[in-house]
């Protein structure tokens, strides 16, 4: 058992990872690991490099220099099976509004290849309690329907590794609630990278904590490791240190 | 549980794609209505335009060249709102995290603006014809016009749809489109202009000047797609 764990592909190895936009380093030199079922969470300022870091570790787009490897695949040699592993929950839903749940769903579902896309989308859609919304535009969903859909979304190829870009932005408390409830259903046997301004629910949900500021880790440990206080008084540092 | 999950063929994908638009078009009517909407409205600016000319103005001449100019700025609308629905919600995004092959997203975009602009297209000729050449009559070659509005559509849908791409995140991407656009789409359009009019004139050895633009046409159409299908992974993952 333990050879077998020894064995096992970490989720997410990130070595010397810098992206450069111009004259501006907006990610410098940035590593770390991440084994299978642990939670990360990235804090850090507006233009901290969160969501760029997140686009490139979710193949949105290309490192200037450095390696990713998810699930023990490398990102920029074999991009489509890296994408076989992963799912993105965005605050953009990438949800066609006017297309119904089940169409939005299914289509997804095709591009995956999923051999029952029907029953697959049924389940998903049960799991986050739209089943009996499917043939309602996505346009006529509260905010908080529409990220459940875009979870569903995201879970339609069952992803080892789940990116969360702000899933909170633009929810109520209720929507909150429902979407962390979801979350720790989903968390068995699955990773989850999260870049969140919401300290203290970021911090509550991780295993793992980050924060980066000017496009630098300031701290990457297990959340054991860390004494929250510090961390708060760290963040509120790093926040006023604003944008790179 | 796993999922079963089977790597589905490029022409699946091709087709999930193309239906997606489809039905987004059925649903909203968005590109069909504003382009027709438009299309008629500058029909009607011709109308008043023309109807100040007098008797001694030769509209058959003109008819291909105002044809085209419909035609084009038509195309312009559409190919402009035709990646708003991909940007909105990050949908295009969406596309991009699935393992596939990212020409096919270019492949079914242009396809779906090649339908709609077809659609339109069908709807403003015959209009054109009863408003402008009613009284006038083009010559009996006319229904040849069919292959250049073919070659023309289907460049203007390939090469707007690489450009609406590469403009979609451009400050100021209505502009921005036009004029790239219309400068790389002169070639195609001035070819289109002069096999239109001659068939519609049919002057003496009409025939050659058709033959030379459809050549030139279909050429710029095989290259341009050629180039956007193999460019389209670099200008989408930019």
């Amino acid at each position: 058992m333990a050879d077998a764990l020894a064995n096992e592909p970490l989720a997410l190895e990130v070595k010397k990872l810098t992206k450069v936009f111009g004259d501006r380093k907006a990610l410098d030199n940035v590593s770390f690991s991440l084994p299978q079922g642990a939670f990360l969470s990235i804090f850090g300022p507006n233009g901290a490099g969160k969501t760029t870091m997140l686009r490139m570790l979710s193949t949105l787009a290309r490192p200037t220099s450095g390696t990713i490897r998810v699930m023990g695949i490398d990102a920029k040699e074999d991009p489509d099976k890296v994408r076989d592993h992963i799912g993105l929950i965005s605050h953009n839903s990438m949800l066609y509004p006017d297309l119904t749940a089940m169409e939005n769903m299914m289509f997804v579902a095709r591009l995956y290849g999923v051999v029952d896309p029907e029953a697959r989308v049924r389940e998903l859609l049960r799991a986050v309690e739209l089943d009996h919304r499917r043939f309602d535009s996505v346009r006529t969903f509260s905010r908080g329907m529409t990220q459940r859909l875009s979870i569903a979304r995201a879970l339609i190829n069952d992803p080892d590794v789940v990116f969360l870009d702000e899933p909170y932005a633009g929810l109520d408390p209720h929507a909150v609630e429902i979407f962390d409830e979801l979350i720790a259903s989903l968390r068995e046997g699955r990773t989850f990278v999260m870049v969140s301004h919401d300290l203290q629910k970021g911090f509550a949900a991780c295993t793992h904590a980050m924060m980066l500021a000017r496009g630098r880790v300031m701290v990457c440990s297990p959340k054991d490791e860390l004494d929250f206080d510090e961390f708060k008084g760290l963040y509120r540092e790093t926040v006023g240190m604003g944008v790179a | 549980m796993a999922v079963a999950m089977k790597k589905p063929s490029t022409w699946a994908h091709y087709v999930a794609l193309l239906k997606k638009d489809l039905s987004q078009e059925l649903h909203t009517k968005d590109m069909l209505t504003s382009m027709g909407l438009y299309a008629l409205l500058v029909l009607v600016v011709y109308g008043a335009a023309l109807a100040q000319a007098g008797s001694e103005l030769d509209i058959l001449q003109m008819a291909g060249g105002l044809l085209w100019a419909v035609i084009l700025f038509t195309s312009l609308l559409g190919l402009n709102r035709s990646f708003s629905h991909e940007k909105e919600q990050g949908c295009l995004e969406g596309i991009l995290l699935v393992p596939m092959d990212r020409s096919v997203i270019f492949l079914a975009k242009a396809t779906a603006n090649l339908i709609f602009l077809l659609v339109v297209t069908a709807v403003t000729v015959p209009l054109f014809f009863f408003l402008f050449l009613g009284q006038v009559g083009a010559a009996p070659t006319w229904p040849l016009m069919i292959a250049p509005l073919l070659a023309g559509t289907v460049g203007i849908a390939g090469v707007g749809t690489m450009l609406s791409t590469i403009t979609m995140n451009t400050r100021g991407k209505d502009v921005m489109l036009a004029v790239l656009f219309i400068p790389l789409l002169f070639p195609l359009l001035w070819a289109c202009v002069s096999a239109t009019t001659c068939v519609m004139c049919a002057p003496e050895g009409f025939m050659d000047t058709f033959v030379t633009s459809m050549a030139l046409s279909a050429g710029y159409d095989i290259v341009m797609i050629l180039i956007s299908w193999v460019l389209y992974d670099f200008v989408v993952s930019a």
